[in-house]
């Protein structure tokens, strides 16, 4: 699981550019499977397991990952950018930038010294900042970079802390699911089952409102990442879920109030099958389940999600023993959904 | 004319951890450097790189090239119950860029960590960037772990793998003042075999960015007649102001100031201009923020200028030079050493 999870990182795919996650994946399909993608780029599989469920159960995971997008290059050949998804602009100052054919920028800032007190307290926007890639006016810079091309966080791929418990890197949310939908996809499963790669969720889960029409399966799981503020100077409930815990299932965020039956049946389940799970302690987010459970006309849906530190950053943190957790209670959620009478 | 490079020699040297007073490993790789060109050579006490460069001669004056070897980074003050560690700065770390980098644990080994920030999704607009106490880093490990690994005063660098841009621009961590460093030996490489109008002293000296405290025992040690320090300076981007500050590419920054030798400034702007070296003025109005403050007063006193490298981003993970402005300032020195008329007074 971590040796994909680490591939499907370091490819780059933010929302609208999702094209290079998708064709690994594809490429990641065994032969007894049926796919599409749709007109937004949404990768649908179907997978024939032993028998045909009692009913229609959709997994999905999405594609994209935060990232940026050139607007404008200036007369000098810097880059001004916007961010495609929600971004703290501090986690961006003060690094490297990638692009998919290779070029590499910067984002600085001017020196400390240059900079007035109240400058040194006050985090810049990201409108404000300049990506440098070494050009020295805008005809050297468009030689390599178009307005409208999709820049990424760069950064090493880390296995560290605790018998390297730990992963960190770029994309995790929501790489970390998509691995799951990969490994269930390659076992032999006793139910048919649709596994559903979407695009666009970090504009607005817009990918996932057209493939849940598409599919509109009886029960829906949504594999992700969630927000985890679980280290120092966060007590209690402003921890939100703590990595190490276990899968995380959602009664509510900003996008969805879950199913009460599924919330109870995935925690009853866990207990069951000594599987570790945990719910978030705040409202906050939201993932393609707010699209999915109205498509349709409506459709029950549990989130299953692997908490995760410093997410939408460049260096966002979650455990391997978390992942184990979110692909087990993933499998047993499938397997009673589509046993559910 | 030779085959020095200087793109991967800065590269290699911006490898190796030298934070503020724990400045061993780059000295160690700084010197090994050094050794292409003298025996004579050896790092002190307090983790200065010093080296006599050529024969001596009791008529010459001593020409000092000193650059720093030292970076900026954190230094572990705490490792509290939950296995975070809390650090304090060492040297001048903008705080701006701190949230969410990854960070290297120089511990008894090293070990990789993130710095902690609330995602966006719980992050309040209008919140100041946290102060340095406020920060913790995340190594994955429980308190008993890390106290096994991490000590209390161990160093922290911030981890950036260095890329070459367009341009052949170089952005990697500690090109301040490793950039300074590059310049030295590229002109060492020049001098190669040739005869100097000055005894050279070569010192990559430690703690510049906590208050220039190995330059004052290296100078006070080698009491040079004449210094050039080779430090970095501000290279212009659009968020600054342009009378503040040199340009990439632009070539060797000579520093004028009260605090610097006006006659020795004005005899490298004459060989810059006669020799083609591309260069610009850097004024200042006391001191330079630059070693030459400290060796310029060392003993009893040395004539100092300071040759800048304009740098972007200082004092940020992801600094960058441009390597001509280093080959500017290494052929500056070696024409210098070789035709240079200031003799000592």
């Amino acid at each position: 699981m971590t040796e994909l999870i680490k591939e499907l990182c370091a490819l780059c795919g933010t929302s609208g550019d999702e094209d290079a996650v998708r064709d690994f994946i594809i490429s990641r399909l065994p032969d007894d499977v049926s796919y599409k993608t749709d007109a937004l780029g949404n990768l649908i599989v179907e997978k024939k397991g032993k028998a045909t469920p009692k009913n229609k159960v959709m997994l999905a995971a999405h594609m994209d990952e935060v990232g940026f997008i050139v607007n404008y290059i200036t007369s000098d050949g810097y880059l001004r950018i916007s961010s495609v998804g929600g971004i703290n602009p501090e986690t961006v100052i003060g690094r490297q930038l990638q692009f998919r054919n290779g070029t590499r920028g910067v984002i600085g800032t001017k020196a400390i010294h240059q900079q007035s007190e109240s400058e040194r307290d006050k985090p810049v926007k990201i409108g404000s900042m300049l990506l440098d890639i070494g050009a020295k006016s805008e005809a050297e810079a468009l030689e390599k970079v178009l307005p409208g091309d999709c820049a990424y966080f760069t950064g090493e791929f880390l296995e560290f802390g605790s018998n390297g418990d730990m992963l960190k890197s770029k994309a995790l949310d929501d790489r970390a699911g998509c691995a799951v939908m990969i490994e269930m996809i390659n076992s032999d499963l006793p139910y048919d089952a649709t596994f559903v790669f979407t695009v666009q969720e970090e504009i607005g889960t817009r990918g996932a409102r057209a493939a849940a029409y598409t599919v509109a399966p009886d029960y829906a799981i949504v594999l992700e990442t969630t927000t985890a503020c679980d280290f120092s100077g966060n007590e209690g409930e402003k921890k939100v879920c703590e990595v190490g815990k276990g899968a995380v299932v959602s009664y509510m965020d900003n996008g969805t109030i879950y199913s009460r039956n599924l919330y109870r049946m995935a925690f009853e389940r866990a207990k069951e099958k000594n599987i570790p799970c945990q719910t978030k302690t705040v409202v906050a987010g939201g993932n393609d389940s707010g699209a999915i459970h109205v498509s349709a006309g409506g459709i029950e849906t549990v989130a299953i999600s692997a908490p995760c530190r410093y997410l939408h950053s460049p260096a966002c943190v979650l455990s391997k023993k978390d992942m184990k957790a979110v692909a087990d209670l993933a499998y047993e959620m499938y397997i009673a959904l589509a046993e559910k009478e | 004319m030779s085959t020095f490079d200087i793109k991967n020699t800065l590269i290699q040297l911006c490898g190796e951890n030298g934070v503020s007073g724990d400045e061993w490993n780059a000295s160690d790789l700084a010197l090994s450097m050094l050794k292409s060109y003298t025996d004579d050579c050896t790092i002190d006490r307090f983790g200065n790189v010093i080296g006599h460069v050529g024969e001596r001669d009791e008529n010459k004056p001593t020409l000092l090239l000193d650059a720093h070897i030292d970076q900026i980074g954190l230094i572990v003050t705490f490792i509290d119950e939950d296995g975070f560690i809390r650090v304090s700065k060492c040297g001048g770390v903008d705080r701006r860029v701190l949230a969410a980098q990854t960070v290297t644990v120089h511990g008894s080994k090293k070990i990789k960590g993130v710095i902690s920030v609330l995602p966006p999704h719980v992050k309040k607009d209008g919140d100041k960037v946290a102060q340095i106490d406020e920060l913790v880093i995340d190594t994955g490990y429980s308190k008993e772990e890390l106290s096994e690994i991490v000590s209390l005063g161990d160093r922290i660098t911030v981890d950036n793998e260095p890329a070459v841009l367009l341009n052949n621009r170089i952005c990697a961590p500690a090109c301040d003042d490793r950039a300074g460093v590059v310049c030295i030996l590229y002109a060492l490489e020049l001098l190669k075999g040739k005869a100097t109008k000055y005894n050279i002293d070569v010192s990559f000296t430690g703690q510049e960015e906590t208050g220039e405290r190995g330059a004052k025992i290296a100078a006070f040690n080698l009491n040079p007649d004449i210094c050039l320090e080779m430090d970095v300076s501000f290279a212009y981007t659009p968020d600054s102001e342009k009378h503040k500050c040199g340009e990439l590419s632009g070539g060797v920054m000579i520093g004028i100031a009260p605090s610097l030798s006006k006659r020795l400034s004005n005899e490298l702007i004459s060989i810059a201009k006669d020799k083609d070296i591309p260069y610009s003025l850097e004024v200042m109005s006391g001191e330079t923020g630059t070693n030459a403050d400290a060796i310029g007063v060392a003993k009893g006193g040395a004539e100092c200028c300071t040759l800048s490298i304009p740098l972007r981003y200082m004092h940020t993970p992801v600094e960058v030079v441009a390597p001509e402005d280093i080959e500017a300032i290494g052929r500056l020195i070696y024409e210098f050493a070789k035709e240079g008329e200031v003799s000592a007074l």
